[in-house]
């Protein structure tokens, strides 16, 4: 019997995680394997759950500043400026426009240094180690240039409601240009190593299409969504803080698959770039503090939607206030969640090798996802 | 009763040579890995170990020896332990026949090159049998992925050495290498090399063709639940292999020995090394392969290439 | 900035005094309506129809009773619609996981932060908790034990 049973199951599942190379954190996907192919595949998440949530709700409003710093850590500014935003368009705070300035440039560097830990990532995924340290090697300096102003190198608790704390200095400034400059001079070396190398097209074009559909029904966003080709960018589409006073482009993807989403986002790496240095060059004068911040924040009753582009998407929270010195319910709609949701259907019967080639050019952040 | 005593002495000196060069030539290998990967990755490498970290590897096989063995529970336990064993035996045969310089060799055998070949091809049994053992499904798909690859690039790697054997019309390595006495092969069969390499880095399962262990794939593949000196003899295996690829290569393409000035065991050697040195530049340079693209490139380009040149080569002899 | 679309689809469904518009740059969106759980399915369709996203699906404890807050914004256009529909405690809502497959999650999410469950959910489990957690973190009963 047991014979007969064994002849008949013609599937076998693994478990791809929770501590698997690929998944970069703890994620467990579990694949129905029918020999080198995958039948079908859950993820299955939590497993790094922290109740970001419920500590809203138990923390007054200054003290939830650092933990969005931990959700994503890897883009923890936006993270940062999406909360600030949200309280701020709740008690009506005004932030002096240096300020906004300090934050795109800041955000934006640290959406660089996102995608450049991607980068590198991701061809890890894909078997080739040596770009992983070259990009490290750039975004080093972006750590050493955030570091300087906002004293952290990783999980940033650097804005604040009404502004920044620390002004930049002319050290910051032109350390900043000095590393445009160099990360422009690399574009080449990346090009030459990874993106014309006959080995990295094979591996990833025309593999883990998303189409428009699939990403509109699951909610897909950011670069995941322009490589499928829809020009959905909230700095442009919905303009926060002074975003519209730059002028830049949105990188998009035409066939949706793992290739699209690679160049998109080393495209928007430049992108980013040129918005740092139109803030570095009409960078205003002025406080960099809102007047007459209350120190015991009671925003008024109400409620508040607010979103942001973060390197992976629309990070938005939902905050409701009932007068409190503490938010009644904090909702945050993060992008990786709902980004991997839609891995099942990108998942369909194809081989572990383009399981993690899709997996990665997904850009997921655990912790970002459980929260 | 002499002879017996005499032919004894050499085998017992022949064992120890070819495992102090296999020990000596890992240890090497890898600190060279490293400080190549290093080099070409903007760092130093390994640097407080000895002079530029030079003991790091021997300091790093210290490790692994006291490290404990663990066997999987439900393992195939004597095909578990007997694995690394099988995958390290035959490479210490190879050596009898390599041709180091015309003094310094175990045995001219007049199937020299046969012998590696067939003897390099029990490695793939090794992996086979570690993946089944371990009970470990990723170690399975590793080692059902080395099977399919190495019977894919086994093929156009003895094709090409045909070639060159048609053309000395002697399996002997020492002929082989006395055939080049003027010109390297490598002129002649500029093709046969190029895929020589390519089918020598795939047959050592170094990146780019590290299916079989890919690591963000398959965690660590057919070795994954090896642990210990047993993880350190795959290991050695490697390293032992890649360098019998390049010797195998330096005698059918680059006149073995031959060289002006220098000593002939400094030639072979440099040239050995220099053959390593490239694969070490392909494994950090490139991505790996998708595991159908490999089998691919195998049977649709590289078995028609090598046949192509055989059959070149063939009616070459036969014209001239 | 309303978007005038949506409004002759939504009011058909749910009646146009349940529309209100809202001031963007205060709140963050454009258009607010008050739905019962057992329109949302017409409402996720009428918007999917739209080519709008579900943002974000999330609910809150009210104490008294329960209310689920859904967020729909566009990729084409600038407007952003969030969706109230109260519910009393215990009561089941009906999913919209098969317009949104996307809602899948946020449901299954719901359900075990708030102990809402979704009729017609294909998979309704824990998704962050651990499968055998009978407790719901997000209700304001829930004392967090630091």
């Amino acid at each position: 019997m047991m014979l007969e049973k064994g002849i008949e199951e013609k599937t076998f599942y693994l478990n791809l995680g929770p501590q698997h190379p690929a998944t970069h954190g703890v994620l467990r996907v579990v694949l129905e394997m029918d020999g080198e192919f995958i039948a079908n595949s859950e993820p299955i998440i939590g497993y790094g759950h922290r109740a970001h949530e419920k500590m809203a709700e138990l923390r007054t409003y200054q003290q939830y500043l650092p933990n969005m710093g931990r959700v994503d850590y890897l883009h923890a500014l936006a993270y940062n400026q999406c909360y600030c935003m949200a309280v701020e368009k709740l008690t009506g705070i005004q932030v002096p426009e240096r300020a906004e300035f300090i934050r795109v440039i800041t955000s934006e560097l640290n959406r660089i240094s996102s995608h450049l830990l991607w980068f590198g990532a991701y061809l890890l995924d894909l078997g080739a180690f040596t770009p992983f340290l070259y990009c490290f090697d750039d975004r080093e300096h972006i750590l050493d240039l955030l570091d300087r102003i906002t004293g952290s190198r990783l999980t940033y608790c650097f804005y604040r409601f009404g502004g920044v704390p620390v002004d930049v200095d002319e050290e910051f400034i032109a350390g900043t240009r000095a590393f445009i400059s160099r990360l422009r001079s690399r574009w080449n070396d990346y090009d030459t190593l990874v993106t014309k190398n006959v080995i990295f097209i094979n591996r990833t074009r025309d593999v883990g299409i998303m189409t428009p559909e699939q990403a509109l029904k699951y909610g897909v966003t950011g670069p995941n969504l322009r490589g499928s080709g829809i020009p959905y960018d909230i700095r442009k589409s919905e303009p926060f803080s002074v975003y519209p006073l730059f002028d830049f482009e949105i990188p998009l993807g035409e066939r949706g698959d793992v290739l699209d989403r690679y160049v998109v986002r080393l495209q928007e790496m430049e992108q980013s770039l040129r918005i740092i240095e139109q803030a570095l060059d009409k960078l205003p004068e002025g406080p960099i503090m809102a007047e007459k911040v209350p120190k015991r924040l009671k925003p008024p009753e109400g409620e508040v939607y607010t979103a942001v582009e973060t390197a992976r998407g629309e990070f938005g929270i939902y905050l409701v206030s009932k007068g409190d010195v503490k938010p009644y319910r904090l909702k945050l709609r993060v992008p990786c969640f709902s980004n991997l949701s839609v891995m099942p259907e990108l998942f369909q019967d194809v081989m572990v090798a383009d399981a993690v080639a899709i997996l990665g050019s997904l850009d997921l952040v655990i912790p970002d996802i459980d929260r | 009763m002499q002879f017996l005593l005499a032919e004894g002495a050499r085998i017992g000196i022949s064992l120890i040579g070819v495992i102090g060069l296999v020990s000596i030539n890992a240890l090497f290998l890898i600190w060279m890995e490293r400080k190549v990967s290093a080099h070409i990755q903007l760092r130093p490498g390994p640097m407080e170990v000895g002079f530029h970290g030079a003991l790091q590897t021997i300091a790093d096989a210290l490790k692994l020896i006291g490290k404990e063995l663990i066997t999987p529970e439900d393992a195939d336990k004597l095909i578990y332990l007997l694995a690394p064993i099988v995958m390290f035996l035959p490479v210490l045969v190879s050596f009898i026949v390599i041709p180091f310089s015309p003094t310094l060799l175990i045995r001219d055998l007049n199937v020299g090159i046969l012998l590696i070949f067939a003897f390099s091809t029990m490695a793939v049994l090794a992996i086979l049998m570690a993946g089944w053992s371990s009970n470990n499904k990723y170690s399975l798909l590793g080692a059902i992925r080395s099977v399919a690859q190495t019977i894919a690039y086994e093929i156009p790697l003895l094709i090409t050495a045909m070639s060159v054997i048609i053309m000395v019309g002697s399996l002997k390595l020492t002929d082989i290498v006395a055939y080049q006495a003027t010109v390297w092969n490598v002129l002649f069969q500029p093709l046969a090399f190029i895929l020589f390499i390519i089918c020598g880095t795939a047959e050592t399962n170094r990146a780019p063709f590290d299916i079989p262990e890919a690591e963000s794939e398959l965690v660590a593949g057919f070795h994954t639940e090896y642990s210990g000196m047993r993880f350190a003899i795959f290991f050695l295996a490697e390293y032992t292999n890649m360098f019998i690829v390049s010797a195998v290569a330096t005698v059918l393409f680059l006149g073995g020995w031959r060289g002006p000035i220098l000593p002939p065991l400094v030639w072979f050697l440099l040239k050995v090394y220099a053959i390593i040195f490239l694969m070490m530049w392909f494994r950090w340079t490139f991505p790996r392969l998708r595991f159908d693209q490999l089998i691919t490139l195998g049977w649709k380009i590289l078995i028609p290439l090598s046949l192509a040149n055989l059959i070149l080569t063939a009616l070459a002899i036969k014209i001239f | 900035m309303t978007s005038p679309i949506i409004i002759p689809s939504l009011e058909a469904i749910l009646g146009a005094d349940k529309l209100t518009e809202l001031d963007y740059a205060a709140t963050g969106c454009h258009v607010r309506a008050e739905a019962v759980p057992e329109q949302m399915p017409a409402v996720a369709a009428a918007m999917l129809e739209q080519k709008f996203y579900l943002a974000s699906l999330t609910a809150l404890d009210l104490v008294e009773s329960l209310e689920l807050v859904y967020h729909f914004a566009s990729f084409y256009q600038l407007c952003r619609l969030v969706v109230h529909a109260p519910l009393a405690k215990g009561a089941a809502a009906p999913t919209i996981s098969h317009v949104y497959p996307g809602a899948d999650w946020f449901e299954r999410e719901v359900f075990e932060m708030f102990g809402i469950t979704f009729a017609g959910h294909p998979n309704l489990k824990n998704l962050i908790l651990p499968e055998d957690a009978d407790f719901h973190p997000l209700l304001k009963d829930f004392v967090a034990s630091s």
